[in-house]
Parts: C-alpha cells; sequence; structure tokens
C-alpha cells in the first residue's frame, strides 16, 4: 500500500524516537530521584564558611557551634555570637566577614541555605539518633573535609530504612565512633579510649538500673534506650521497632 | 565494508567515557555536585505551610518561624545566670554546687564539655596551647592549670564559664549548669588538685539551691 521508501521512514523514525524517547525517560526518571538529584547539592551560602578549615584544620567540635544537637529535635545553626565568640578578634576586619558582623550589630539572622532536609511529612529527630549512638558523619559525611558543605546522602525513607531495619551494625560496639560523644574530632587514639571513657559508665548504668544516677542531670542519663543487646543499649524495641511506619510519620 | 580508518575513534572514545560518566550519576556512583535546588519533580506535600525551626515563615512579618518568647522567659530546666562579669565576690556567696556528685560518669561528661567548649582556645590538656590559639597567634590565653587558676574556688571558676572574663565570652547559652559543674570537676582533675568550694563558706541555704 505504501511506497518502500515510506515503510522504511517508518521504521528508522519509530526507531530513532523510540530510542529517543527510552533514553528521556530514564534521564528523567533517575535524575530526579532524590539519591542522584539531592545528593551534591552544594549551595553557595551567604558567608563562604568553611568546614574544613573550622572543624578540619581547627578541629573545634560539631557541637561547639551546632550546640544542644544532642538534646534537640533540630540541630541548630549557631547564633551570631557563637561566630563573634572568635571573630571579635580574629580576622575581625575580614570582608568575607560583613554580613557576620552586620547581623551581629543589627539583630537580623544571616540567611544561611538549608542543604539537609526530610519532607514535612518525616520527623528527624537529632537527639534521638545521638543518643542511639549514631555519629554525625553517617549521615552527613566527611563534613570536615569540605570547604563547602554538600549533601551526602540521599535521606530517602529506603535510605532510613536501611538502618532502621538493622540498626545494631550501625550502633557503637558494631563499628568505630566519631567524636560527637567525647568531643575529639578525628585523633584514633584519644576517641576510641575517651568513647570507652564515656559509654563505660553508661552501660554499667543501664545494666545496673540506677545505680549511676544523677538527680540533677535533669534527663541525660535517664533517657537512655533500656533495651540493650549483648550489652549494648539497642534502640529496638520488640513491640514497636524502628522501622515502624509511627516512628517517623507522626 | 566500512574502513577501520575511517571511523571517528575521537568521538567514539569521548562518546564512551561520557556514557561511563552519565550512567555512573544516574546510578548514584559519581556524584554531580551542583548549586541548583534539586529537582523536584511531584511535590507530594514536601514542603508544608508550618514553622519550622530556624527556617523562614512568611506568616510572621519578619519571617523568623523562631518567635521571640515574652521577655524574662526561662526554658524549663535551665536558669538565667544573674551576675555580670565584674560580680565576682556576689559569684563567691552566690555559686553553689547543687548536688552534681563527682562520679565516673560526670567526669567523662565533664571531659566532654571541656573538650567541645574549652579546647578550643584552652587545649585538651587546660595548657592554653590549642591549635586556634597556635594558628591565630592568640597571645594571652591563660594555662588553666598554673597555680593562680589553681588557687581559684569552684564558685568563681563557675562564675567565669557563665559570665565570661577579659576576651572569654559567657557561655551560659552553650553550657548547662550541670554541665559546668562537670566540666569544674574535670578541671580539677587536669589540674591535680581538689580545689575548694568557694572563699565565702558562709553561704545562705537560699542561694545555694539551684532556681530550676
Amino acid at each position: 500500500m505504501f511506497s518502500r521508501r515510506f515503510d522504511m521512514g517508518v521504521k528508522v523514525g519509530g526507531a530513532v524516537i523510540g530510542t529517543v524517547a527510552a533514553a528521556v525517560f530514564l534521564v528523567v526518571y533517575f535524575g530526579v530521584r532524590n539519591d542522584v538529584a539531592d545528593v551534591g547539592y552544594r549551595p553557595q551560602q551567604p558567608v563562604p564558611f568553611s568546614h574544613k578549615l573550622h572543624a578540619g584544620d581547627l578541629q573545634i567540635h560539631c557541637q561547639y557551634c551546632h550546640a544542644g544537637v544532642e538534646v534537640s529535635a533540630h540541630s541548630p545553626v549557631p547564633s551570631t555570637q557563637t561566630c563573634m565568640n572568635c571573630h571579635t578578634l580574629v580576622k575581625s576586619e575580614s570582608p568575607k566577614l560583613k554580613l557576620v558582623r552586620e547581623s551581629y550589630e543589627t539583630g537580623s539572622p544571616i540567611e544561611w541555605v538549608r542543604i539537609h532536609k526530610v519532607p514535612d511529612y518525616a520527623h528527624f529527630n537529632h537527639s534521638r539518633h545521638i543518643r542511639a549512638q549514631i555519629d554525625c558523619k553517617s549521615c552527613h559525611g566527611p563534613i570536615e573535609e569540605m570547604g563547602v558543605v554538600s549533601q551526602y546522602k540521599s535521606l530517602t525513607m529506603g535510605w532510613c530504612l536501611d538502618c532502621h531495619r538493622n540498626p545494631e551494625t550501625r550502633i557503637v560496639g558494631a563499628r568505630p565512633i566519631s567524636g560527637i560523644f567525647t568531643g575529639v574530632l578525628h585523633d584514633p587514639k584519644t576517641f576510641m579510649s575517651d568513647s570507652a571513657a564515656v559509654f563505660r559508665p553508661i552501660a554499667a548504668q543501664v545494666g545496673e538500673s540506677r545505680s549511676l544516677t544523677v538527680p540533677a542531670y535533669g534527663g541525660w542519663e535517664t533517657d537512655l534506650p533500656k533495651h540493650h543487646v549483648d550489652g549494648i543499649p539497642h534502640p529496638k524495641k520488640a513491640s514497636l521497632g524502628p522501622d515502624n511506619c509511627s516512628t517517623c510519620h507522626y | 565494508m566500512i574502513s577501520l580508518r575511517k571511523l571517528p575513534w575521537f568521538w567514539i572514545v569521548v562518546g564512551a567515557v561520557a556514557s561511563v560518566f552519565v550512567v555512573g550519576v544516574l546510578a548514584g556512583k559519581i556524584t554531580w555536585f551542583s548549586e541548583e535546588r534539586p529537582v523536584e519533580f511531584l511535590d507530594n506535600m514536601d514542603h508544608q505551610f508550618k514553622a519550622i525551626p530556624q527556617s523562614a515563615n512568611t506568616f510572621f512579618t519578619d519571617r523568623k518561624s523562631v518567635r521571640e518568647p515574652v521577655e524574662g522567659t526561662v526554658a524549663r530546666g535551665q536558669d538565667v545566670y544573674p551576675l555580670g562579669p565584674g560580680d565576682i565576690d556576689a559569684a563567691e556567696g552566690l555559686n553553689r554546687n547543687p548536688g552534681v556528685p563527682k562520679t565516673e560518669f560526670v567526669l567523662a561528661r565533664g571531659q566532654n564539655r571541656f573538650n567541645v567548649f574549652c579546647s578550643p582556645c584552652h587545649n585538651y590538656d587546660a595548657h592554653g596551647e590549642s591549635r586556634v590559639a597556635v594558628r591565630g597567634q592568640w597571645a594571652g590565653i591563660p594555662d588553666l592549670t598554673r597555680d593562680e587558676t589553681k588557687a581559684l574556688s569552684n564558685a568563681r571558676i563557675y562564675h567565669i564559664i557563665s559570665a565570661g572574663q577579659n576576651l572569654m565570652p559567657s557561655y551560659a547559652d552553650k553550657i548547662s549548669t550541670t554541665d559546668r559543674w562537670a566540666i569544674i570537676y574535670y578541671l580539677r582533675s587536669l589540674q591535680g588538685v581538689e580545689g575548694t568550694e568557694s572563699t565565702t563558706p558562709t553561704a545562705t541555704a537560699d542561694a545555694a539551691a539551684p532556681t530550676n
């Protein structure tokens, strides 16, 4: 019915259109996945703050600026006062710190660009994870090597569940922990001995119930995970595990 | 018959490398760094109109989701340190340990807090030559293990942590009251001395009671 030439055109055209459509579909389908699109998100911040300098070279601990992360759901972005603790003296005239000085004088916050974000219907609690002995680097990566911070993990639900289904492979005892509990960043010698010092009494306190309770220490010791496996505090409860929906969606 | 010599070898190599890169990125094996906000194909209620800590919120005219509490508000479990850096005598009378015992746990907690908040300037061993001081060429960070500091009372050290002194700012907003006593215990163990409670031993019970 049709000419041979037309027939060939349909075949070749179909093949080309099909190939292009498949390629576009693959790029779009995989390209918008969080593990592709979100990882590596590295926005320019209003102040060129370098974690590599502060946390890496100067070994200032995460909690010096993000103070309260171990008792709060939200990991606080430091107040300008925290910057000015040092920068009233150090580099006090630096043009890079102009916004910091302005913020300090006017009281209006610096508008940092948020990088890590879970959807608003999922609740991530920093303090809960630190109590379960998950360190900062597990999710944020080698921050102390990042001049400009980028997202390191996808923060998808599948990624969360990788841990939540098998938390015993991630908590301390199964692997060496970082310095968030010890205050020393990455000096392997001191942080291993320090972590032993910090965790021996906690483990003992969990095992022997209340022998080491400090009443004035409101909540710090009493909010420990009670359930433990092989002497290690374990977040998984028999009835309502960390892989239950309502653990994060509430 | 295709002649091998006529094939565009350069473009074939370029294409192969590009394909490996694209497949690597799409498979999540290669990180593609970008300053652009990630693509969101479908916004599944990811961004809700609610106050998220430290985020901008258009509901308020100043766009701060974290609202200023009423003046004079004190958070539960915390207290406001009432003295300024110069009120040394009042501090000696006011600051009393509210009953934090000197246990192994408290010492470890004190070490933790000391390493986080004090060591950037005073160094892990409290001798003062920290990496920040060395790099910033800061003179005048005191050695906390010298005799003058050893002679300071616990109440006075608590006062210095809470109110600041000279170049040191107040750490009252960062270190809880209990943690300050834990830090003092740990500092005393670094100094190798027991330390005195206070130079004014006749503090009233009211002044000694914690305000929380």
